[in-house]
């Protein structure tokens, strides 16, 4: 391929808070941060409540009704590499190194309306944030999980697991990730539907500024690739968006790597054997999140920078 | 967190809870309370006036009301005496008669009946008392008895004998109402009943009818009296004219009656009858003919001739007439028995009939004046009120004469040890008027025995599916006519339904334009005294008709005036009586729903009291200029008027759809046209939809049966059924849990509520096919979506368990669940607590008990008989109910009450969550139904530049055939109210307009087309296409995948047939039917038949003797008594069953066996 003019991918930081990211991926290839994006929709690993066991309820929302919205509270999510999936661990149901335990009390004694929200969820103590309900409104109370009414009672038992949200979209970490590329649309991937003229009809994308206005009468490039990617990565909470982004790429090449593993397999299962015929390879051997083999070899260094460009905050 | 310390945060909270909701009234129904008023604009206010005051079921509440207030009594003065044949002294009178409070008690108090829930619940009915005040001799004193309670009453739901008569939301919450719920209903043994209006041809006017192919005039009237129902039809045969009656053998020629009715003179009936007009006299003169060729000059041998024809009924005892008399009866009573002759003066009679003859003689002369029976203002709509009335005198007359038999029983007894006092044995009967209105609500059947009708089907389970599907029933017509008939006429749009019905909510079907629903702004009226109208109009100048010369009566100029179809005299200035009249009623000196018109064709005013007229009210136009100015619209919005006031200052009438008919009525105030004399303004064109229509956006945009076929699936929607829908108990309930008021709303939705009982979602649709899991108009959701709520929906079913007592007193009991050796609770009963009853939050899963009934082993036996339990044996035998079903359920809630009969009542409810899966029903407000064809993770799907991914593909295709332009533009608007934070309109005829929307869209940035552009999830490249991408709201339909699916291998069999059983409830088979047989021969697989047909069916070895043909067993011929011949053969039972059947018919079948190769 002839991305390789430049010397490599580069990222610019645009704008940066803390639940959202909005960079420029350069110079790769329309697949990669396409699968990026995929991956970090669907893929990165974060925390949310599993199972539900329910001691009383004699609220008016059913217990399924309550679980699942208790499942979609976003829990802090940072340092969810030091938790194994729940299927994975040694243990017969769920336990600390798998799971995050939270309880919720609650019981109305007043003749108002109790409103009962993710701030009320009592954690386990566990020594860090990991698990914590995600608070981001002014009067920090997080999300609205149930109204009770006098003599009402809530008391339940959360176990908050590790997952992905290919299975459960209560695991995802991104609210919504924006992507775009081509802005001016000179690679005619798209063709404008347009009454009389498509350029005073179209709203201009923000992102035209940050490319070259094209000549209108260049012959078209039939070659060209798309290389400049504006992406927009929205979470909601349990991870900072650096986070999800590196994991995401962290995901997406520890996929790679399990395939070379298995390409490999003949060789390493050789080596295995002269060892002492025990054979690890395979996923668990990198389960065990930030010293996996995989990190030293990133591209885009492990400590949490793109580059160099810029830092997080 | 501390206790109090939460307390307080939750009290703060509480306080800016209902501040919020303020906020959120002042700017309710689009408005804030600085805003200018603007006529134009804001007299559709009028309408939310008229709706607090009437109500969408208004009509059932009036006529409830009329019924117990008015109609009741009525009722009992018609029948207030009951006598006995035995005793002439002896006498008992009805006085009074009152619903639901004792006469001690002040006017307006209720007494404390049930609240309708515990009613629904336990399974009783909502009644309330029916008490009379009578007077009757005991011996020879007369005693006065008040407050005798005669039955019980069911009471319809809010009206003025229901106890949420008139409370606000709190009380209503305290008896676990919904404020919202409509009511117009009845909870008859613990089901929701409605008695759905009907339709019918109007009652006591002249309908006039020909066949041109036959050359038949006819004019009929149907006469409808609390006594009986009797149909008189004047019609023609061979030019002449006859008049026609069920109990008269044969037709009697015109001139006959009017002569029997004592108008003896020819010139006199030719002038009642033509006029002057000489081309009627033409066509009349042969009737003349006739009856001089009969020798039938004077009334007496005018009423001998009729006497001679009439049908006697005898009743027994009666004494018998002589043929003068029956003439004298016949048309005294029988004829046109609507009119009360007094003292043998005919007069009224004979000028009604000469009226019909006119009539008829009209349209022999010009075939364009008759009467056209779908026109709305012939018809009359019967209500909950009236039918309740004619049930209730039915049951009313049995009781007495139940009540009489019994005393005459008693007072024929020649001694007596006490003084018969008739209360004793008046209580005797009180249960079969209760038992009669119970039996006729629960069943429907409506038999009265003096009209000898017998109709089924009245009354309806009312649909809780949801809030819409309830709310659009109680709107519903039903006509009396035959669903079998092919006919178009009574099925078609009437242009007269204009505003009065609903133009879109008919189901498909046969059914279709036969079931119709009441547009929004529509009253239907109830019955008004005539007397005081009839005094009315000879003060306005009306000429008595019994006064008037026969010769001027149809003289040109002078019109007839008829009250109620019948005339009552003449005016020469029609067009001034009628201002006059209509002055009158827009003072409010009579009633507002009295309607007048002038029908030039007749020459006639119509004067219309009755009831089940509907009519609609509109703003009366004054010299061009609307009365209803923005002051009064302000005095309307500061609450200082209400919509009575309106009607009260002449600023609004009801108009009926006759008086519609002589009236213009402009649409929008540009239409005011001085050119023109415009009588009244329309206050909402949207009002020509009813409530279910109402929903649809923009539905003047679509093709017409979309809208239809909406109104169809808006009712099977889920969604949120009522305020207390938790605490309901139905069979079978749907709820959506997360329900969304729509983006694109109408003033419709706000008017009925929707808003605040929604069932639907706004769905983020991308307008694209995709996966080509898509066709035929199936839907992709988005699995992320589904993961958040889309579409999910709770079931609720409830299951009845009842302990019944035995004669020999044992009972049914519950027991506790049993345990293994571990002590853990065996798999059956695992949803059991230790009381035997499934545990609330409990999971039942197929195969497990959720109440462990027991019934006791001896319970057939006597009490007398084996007292002594047999050592050892068990009392109880377990009858358990077991939950069947696919996927588990929870237990929701536990309810044991005693019923009616003192029998303890459990009922289980037992809930389901489901997320929507493959195959699952989604409509959009559009008539655009699809189902699931797949679901799709997130990140495969398209998104735009923002990230955002659609929850729903639809497929474009679902668009050019089916027209729905509607759908397009409240994506549009939905987008533009997405991106803006309004709630947008899409009502009717008027709405939120496209342009405006666009324009709101490109302030955002995006395209005015609504058409956005998208990547493929997949690849990352953006899609060459432009994608209309918005949001549409959705509903999820009642139809499930997990209710229908059903596959079996093995399973139960018929027992008769030994054939695998029929139907998914049976676990049955899927039937290799007779297209499917005929495919197996003809592709020549004769094997596969045999093996579908009759191996894996009901294959069955028999015996079958050679020599004569029939069935044997174990090798052994019956008939031939022999083991010689016999021949095991394999054949289906069916088959075997068939030949024994034809055996027992005396037939023989014989098989004859021979090699086949």
């Amino acid at each position: 391929m002839e991305i390789d003019k430049s010397d490599g991918p580069s990222v610019t930081i645009r704008e940066s808070e803390r639940d959202h990211v909005n960079f420029i991926l350069r110079d790769v290839d329309l697949s990669t941060a396409n699968s990026i994006r995929r991956t970090m929709l669907a893929e990165v690993p974060t925390l949310a409540i599993d199972l539900v066991e329910i001691d009383v309820n004699t609220s008016v929302l059913a217990d399924e009704f309550l679980s699942h919205r208790l499942g979609l509270i976003p829990l802090v999510s940072e340092g969810i590499e030091n938790l194994t999936y729940s299927r994975d661990c040694t243990c017969d149901n769920y336990c600390p190194k798998c799971s995050v335990r939270l309880e919720l009390t609650a019981k109305c004694d007043t003749d108002s309306t109790m409103n009962v929200y993710a701030t009320d969820l009592a954690k386990f103590h566990n020594g860090s944030r990991l698990g914590d309900p995600v608070i981001r409104d002014a009067n920090r109370r997080g999300p609205l999980i149930c109204k009770l009414r006098k003599h009402q009672e809530l008391r339940l038992t959360c176990i908050a697991k590790k997952g992905i949200a290919k299975e459960h979209a209560k695991w995802s970490p991104c609210a919504a990730v924006g992507f775009e590329y081509d802005p001016w649309n000179k690679l005619n991937h798209t063709s404008y539907w347009y009454e009389n003229d498509a350029a005073e009809e179209w709203p201009r994308s923000e992102n035209c500024e940050w490319e070259e206005v094209p000549d209108p009468y260049a012959p078209f490039d039939y070659k060209a690739k798309p290389s400049n990617y504006y992406i927009d990565v929205e979470t909601v909470g349990n991870l900072p968006p650096n986070e999800v982004v590196l994991r995401a790429v962290e995901t997406l090449q520890r996929k790679l790597a399990d395939i070379a593993i298995e390409l490999n397999k003949e060789t390493v299962e050789a080596s295995n054997a002269n060892a002492g015929g025990l054979t690890t390879y395979g996923r668990n051997q990198f389960d065990d999140g930030g010293d996996s083999p995989g990190m030293g070899r990133t591209p885009y260094g492990g400590d949490g920078g793109f580059g160099g460009n810029s830092s997080w905050n | 967190m501390a206790p109090s310390k939460r307390k307080a945060v939750k009290l703060e909270e509480a306080e800016s809870d209902e501040a919020f909701q303020d906020l959120f009234q002042h700017e309710y129904r689009g408005k804030k309370l600085t805003d200018e008023i603007n006529t134009v604009e804001d007299k559709w206010n009028l309408l939310p006036a008229f709706l607090k005051v009437k109500g969408l079921v208004k009509q059932h509440l009036d006529s409830f009301n009329y019924f117990v207030d008015v109609d009741l009594k009525k009722i009992i003065r018609a029948n207030e005496l009951v006598l006995s044949d035995v005793d002439p002294e002896f006498y008992l009178k009805y006085l009074d008669i009152r619903v639901g409070h004792k006469s001690s008690s002040a006017p307006g108090t209720k007494e404390v009946i049930l609240p309708p829930h515990e009613c629904r619940l336990r399974d009783l009915t909502y009644s309330a008392p029916i008490y009379v005040d009578v007077e009757y001799t005991r011996g020879r004193k007369i005693i006065m008895h008040k407050d005798l309670e005669i039955g019980r009453m069911p009471v319809m739901l809010r009206s003025n004998k229901c106890i949420l008569d008139g409370i606000n939301e709190k009380q209503m919450a305290r008896f676990d109402e919904c404020p919202l719920d409509p009511g117009g209903y009845f909870v008859v043994n613990g089901t929701e009943k409605v008695i759905l209006v009907q339709e019918q041809l109007s009652k006591n006017r002249i309908i006039v009818e020909a066949d041109e192919k036959k050359n038949i005039v006819q004019a009929s009237v149907t006469s409808s009296t609390h006594e009986r129902k009797s149909k008189t039809y004047v019609i023609t045969k061979n030019d002449k004219i006859y008049l026609k009656h069920n109990s008269i053998s044969e037709d009697i020629p015109i001139v006959i009656v009017l002569k029997a009715a004592g108008i003896t003179s020819d010139l006199e009936i030719l002038q009642l009858v033509c006029g002057s007009d000489p081309q009627y006299q033409d066509l009349f003169v042969v009737n003349f003919e006739e009856a001089a060729k009969l020798e039938v000059f004077t009334q007496q041998q005018a009423l001998n001739y009729v006497g001679k024809r009439v049908k006697t009924i005898r009743r027994a005892g009666a004494p018998k007439l002589s043929i003068l008399q029956e003439g004298i009866e016949a048309i005294a009573t029988t004829i046109i028995a609507h009119l009360t002759v007094a003292d043998l003066q005919f007069r009224e009679k004979a000028l009604y009939i000469a009226t019909m003859a006119r009539r008829v003689v009209m349209t022999m002369h010009n075939p364009k004046m008759v009467d056209d029976r779908d026109y709305v203002g012939n018809k009359r709509l019967e209500l909950a009120g009236q039918l309740m009335s004619l049930l209730f005198e039915d049951l009313f007359k049995k009781f007495n004469s139940d009540f009489k038999a019994n005393i005459d029983k008693i007072l024929k007894k020649p001694s007596r040890t006490s003084e018969f006092d008739a209360l004793l044995s008046i209580n005797i009967h009180s249960n079969n008027i209760t038992m009669g209105l119970n039996r006729a609500i629960s069943t429907g059947n409506w038999s009265l025995k003096r009209f000898k009708m017998e109709r089924a089907g009245v009354t309806h389970v009312l649909s809780r599916l949801s809030y819409i599907s309830a709310l659009g029933m109680m709107t519903r017509i039903s006509s009396q006519f035959e669903k079998s008939r092919k006919v178009s006429g009574p099925r078609a749009l009437q242009p007269s339904q204009f505003g009065m019905l609903c133009t879109s909510d008919t189901p498909e079907g046969e059914a279709c334009g036969l079931v119709k629903n009441l547009a929004l702004m529509t009253h239907i009226t109830t019955d008004d005294e005539e007397a005081p109208i009839r005094n009315l109009c000879f003060v306005l100048g009306c000429e008595n008709i019994l006064g008037i010369d026969s010769a001027t009566l149809h003289s040109r100029g002078n019109y007839g005036i008829y009250l109620n179809g019948t005339l009552i005299g003449t005016s020469r200035f029609p067009s001034k009586f009628v201002t006059e009249f209509r002055r009158l009623r827009r003072s409010g000196k009579l009633s507002e729903f009295v309607s007048i018109y002038t029908n030039t064709h007749q020459q006639a005013v119509h004067i219309a009291t009755d009831g089940g007229r509907i009519c609609r009210p509109l703003i009366i136009v004054k010299n061009n200029e609307p009365m209803v100015k923005a002051e009064h619209l302000l005095r309307l919005r500061n609450g200082e008027w209400a919509f009575d006031d309106f009607l009260t200052h002449g600023l609004v009438e009801y108009l009926d759809v006759n008086e519609e008919n002589d009236s213009l009525i402009a649409l929008y105030e540009k239409d005011l046209d001085p050119n023109q004399a415009i009588t009244h303004l329309e206050i909402e064109p949207f009002t020509v939809l009813g409530a279910v229509a109402g929903l649809i956006p923009y539905p003047h945009h679509n093709q017409s049966p979309r809208n239809t076929y909406q109104c169809a699936m808006g009712k099977q929607a889920i969604g949120a059924i009522a305020y207390n829908q938790f605490r309901r108990i139905d069979t079978l309930l749907y709820f959506m849990v997360y329900p969304q008021q729509p983006m694109v709303k109408t003033k419709t939705i706000e008017l009925i509520d929707y808003d605040k009982l929604p069932a639907g979602q706004n769905a983020t649709v991308a307008v694209m096919s995709y996966s080509g899991y898509d066709i035929e108009d199936a839907l992709v959701l988005n699995k992320a979506s589904i993961d958040r709520g889309f579409g999910r929906c709770q079931v609720v079913r409830k299951n009845t368990i009842q302990l019944k007592r035995y004669p020999n007193h044992t009972k049914d009991i519950v027991s506790g669940m049993r345990v293994d050796e571990d002590g853990q609770p065996i798999f059956p009963h695992q949803a059991l607590g230790p009381d035997g009853l499934g545990e609330i939050g409990a999971r039942v899963e197929n195969g497990q008990v959720y109440v462990n009934k027991c019934v006791p082993t001896n319970a057939g036996e006597s009490v007398l008989g084996h007292n002594e339990q047999t050592p050892g044996a068990e009392s109880h035998r377990e009858t358990p109910a077991y939950y069947k079903g696919p996927e588990p359920s929870y237990v929701d809630q536990v309810m044991m009450s005693v019923s009616d009969n003192d029998q303890a009542l459990i009922k289980v409810l037992l809930r389901q969550t489901r997320r929507p899966e493959l195959g699952d029903k989604f409509s959009s407000r559009h008539g655009q139904k699809g189902v699931c064809g797949i679901i799709v993770q997130q990140e495969d799907l398209p998104f735009n530049d923002d990230g955002i991914s659609p929850d729903i593909i639809m497929n474009p295709h679902g668009f050019p055939s089916r027209m729905t332009v509607g759908k397009m533009i409240e994506l549009i608007s939905g987008k533009a109210g997405v991106l803006n934070g309004t709630l947008e309109y899409g009502t009717c005829f008027g709405g939120s307009k496209l342009e405006d929307m666009s324009k709101i869209l490109v302030e955002k940035g995006f395209s005015y087309s609504g058409k956005d552009m998208l990547y493929s999830g997949i690849t990352g490249e953006c899609l060459q296409a432009y994608i209309f991408f918005g949001p549409i709201y959705y509903q999820k339909l009642k139809h499930m995948v997990l209710d229908k699916m059903h596959a079996r291998a093995r399973g139960p069999r018929a027992v008769l047939t030994r054939q695998p059983t029929e139907g998914r409830s049976r676990d049955g088979g899927l039937r290799l039917g007779e297209m499917e047989r005929d495919c197996v021969i003809a592709y020549g697989a004769s094997q596969l038949l045999l093996e579908r047909l009759m191996i894996s069916s009901d294959a069955f070895e028999v015996d079958v003797c050679n020599k004569c043909g029939l069935m044997g067993y174990n090798s052994w011929c019956t008939t031939c008594k022999s083991f010689e011949n016999v021949i095991k053969m394999t054949i289906p039972y069916a088959a075997k069953l068939l030949f024994q059947e034809l055996l027992s018919m005396n037939i023989a079948p014989r098989l004859k066996l021979g090699d086949v190769f």
